[in-house]
């Protein structure tokens, strides 16, 4: 490119002089002067600056560092220390973090063994074989043994009468009290063996704490949320069986009640009719 | 030689001749001419250069690198406070892996919640028995006439009092109520854990950061199942006041049955 330039400049300048040289008349020479005066005007190099301002533009640039520069540096490195102190002391103390680890821990010794010894106390009462084998498959937490409690059941409360000794509507209530009655005892049975694990998910969620460290404790109480979600679900299921099981009992009162109207105003018949014979 | 003189007066005589020209070719010239280089070791220029470069150089390194060094180090141990002691990924890792741990726990307490408990023997109240406990509220349309079934309709009016079939349409209502509010309560348990399974699985692929997020929809989430409860436990407490207003309904029949018969008795001995 350099080398382009100058040959194109060496071009021109020997152009110029062979017109100067030939140049035949006053107007031309003057057109060529002008066309010269402009070249070296245009292309010529600027002026050299002087010494004085190379310096002052070297005192800015140090002025800038030192002073702008400088400054903003500090700034920035104690906003930083700032933030790093204000993290360290105030907002995830180490020692704090630490001592909430420790009290998590203490808790659990303080507390978990002591209540789980209050909460397996048995509670068992009954004297007799039938119900002392009914009570102990009631209370066994045991999913898998739902026909043990149904005969249980049966062999303490007795089953359904024969059609033969007792009306159709008899029957039909009776198995209908009984169901339910078998049905929330079977629940309960769930529900116990759900209870053992919703503790033992309690247990696990408070074990990861006494270790959890404060970016990971959002998970854990995120779980425990979720695990108190799925408990009132279970809790909702058990008074769904409640609900079941009032509803009936006021049912079963209420099918008495029609029963009785019934046979009042059969009896009122029976007694008019006697009267009207006489 | 002679030839060579010769040359030079004859330039001289068309220099002569041509003044304007040579003065316009010497000044351009002159102008074209490059100019002289500068010594470095000499010029006074370079050696100021020199010195402002050197001693921006040295002001560059003690201000600016010195700066940048402390924010360093500050930002070195900020990261290092906040790896090890804020967000430690072991430990974030491990929180993950408990909730899986955890979700497995409720997997089975759901297994465990579905086995059957039916225990009815006969058509009708079997019939009745999988209504209740079906969780689907689909079912909730088939309920009533299926209590009918097996609890018997309202008396004729013939058969009874307008006050007893009051009290047993009444009772009946409360207990058929409830009943189809279990179906419903079991339904919106069963979709209740579901949506926790699901909050569980966002929680296992959260960061820290996004976890709050999760744990707020779980919040409302509880707070929905709290309302869910509430309701259940209204409507026991439904049945359980009509049980107590029946009570008191049969104390008020008691005493009216008593007076009118106290009064056909004395009317019977009014004619005697």
């Amino acid at each position: 490119m350099v080398f382009l330039t100058n040959l194109l400049f060496g071009f021109v300048l020997a152009a110029f002089c062979y017109a100067m040289v030939s140049a035949r008349t006053r107007r031309q020479l003057l057109a060529l002067a002008v066309a010269g005066a402009l070249a070296v005007a245009l292309l010529g190099p600027p002026p050299a600056q002087a010494q004085g301002s190379l310096v002052t533009a070297i005192q800015s640039v140090l002025n800038v560092i030192n002073g702008l520069i400088k400054t903003a540096l500090n700034s920035i490195n104690s906003v930083r220390t700032a933030l790093s102190n204000l993290y360290q002391q105030a907002t995830w103390p180490v020692a704090l973090i630490n001592q909430a680890k420790a009290n998590v821990t203490q808790m659990i010794g303080q507390y978990r063994g002591l209540m789980q010894s209050i909460f397996t106390i048995d509670l068992k009462s009954a004297t007799l074989p039938n119900p002392a084998a009914l009570e102990a498959v009631m209370r066994n937490h045991q999913t898998s043994d739902f026909t043990s409690l149904t005969s249980s059941f049966g062999n303490t409360y007795g089953a359904v009468p024969n059609a033969a000794t007792v009306s159709l509507a008899d029957r039909t209530m009776m198995d209908m009290d009984d169901a339910l009655a078998v049905d929330n005892l079977k629940t309960l049975k769930e529900s116990d063996a759900a209870d053992d694990l919703t503790l033992r998910a309690a247990d696990n969620i408070e074990n990861a704490a006494s270790q959890a460290a404060p970016g990971s404790a959002p998970f854990l109480t995120a779980t425990a949320v979720v695990a108190s979600i799925q408990s009132q679900a279970l809790t909702q299921k058990m008074l769904a069986a409640e609900l079941r099981q009032e509803a009936a009992k006021l049912a079963h009162e209420n099918a008495l009640r029609k029963r009785g109207a019934t046979l009042t105003g059969d009896v009122n018949t029976q007694i008019l009719n006697l009267l009207q014979r006489k | 030689m002679k030839n060579a003189i010769a040359s030079v007066k004859q330039g001289l005589w068309w220099i002569w001749r041509h003044k304007v020209r040579t003065v316009v070719l010497l000044l351009v010239f002159s102008f074209l001419v490059p100019g002289p280089v500068r010594s470095q070791f000499l010029d006074p220029c370079c050696a100021i250069l020199a010195t402002g470069l050197s001693t921006i150089s040295s002001t560059l390194s003690s201000v600016i690198g010195g700066g940048l060094n402390s924010i360093l180090s500050v930002e070195k141990n900020i990261s290092n406070f906040e790896q090890t002691v804020v967000w430690p990924q072991k430990l974030i890792a491990q929180a993950q892996s408990l909730v899986g741990n955890v979700q497995g726990i409720f997997n089975q307490i759901q297994g465990v919640m579905r086995v059957p408990v039916n225990s009815a023997s006969l058509p009708a109240t079997q019939q009745f028995e999988q209504n209740l406990l079906s969780r689907d509220p689909n079912q909730i349309a088939q309920t009533s006439a299926q209590y009918t079934a097996v609890y018997g309709a309202v008396p004729n009016p013939t058969a009874a009092s307008p006050q007893t079939r009051d009290m047993v349409d009444m009772t009946d209502a409360a207990a058929q109520a409830a009943m189809k509010r279990a179906i419903e309560i079991d339904a919106l348990a069963d979709l209740e854990l579901q949506a926790a399974d699901q909050i569980n699985q966002s929680i296992q692929t959260a960061a820290p950061g996004s976890a709050p997020i999760i744990e707020a929809q779980a919040d409302a989430w509880l707070v929905r199942a709290n309302a869910y409860t509430q309701s259940a436990t209204a409507d026991l407490m439904r049945v359980r006041a009509i049980d107590l207003a029946n009570a008191s309904a049969n104390v008020k029949n008691g005493a009216a049955n008593t007076a009118a018969i106290q009064q056909q008795i004395y009317n019977l001995l009014k004619r005697q």
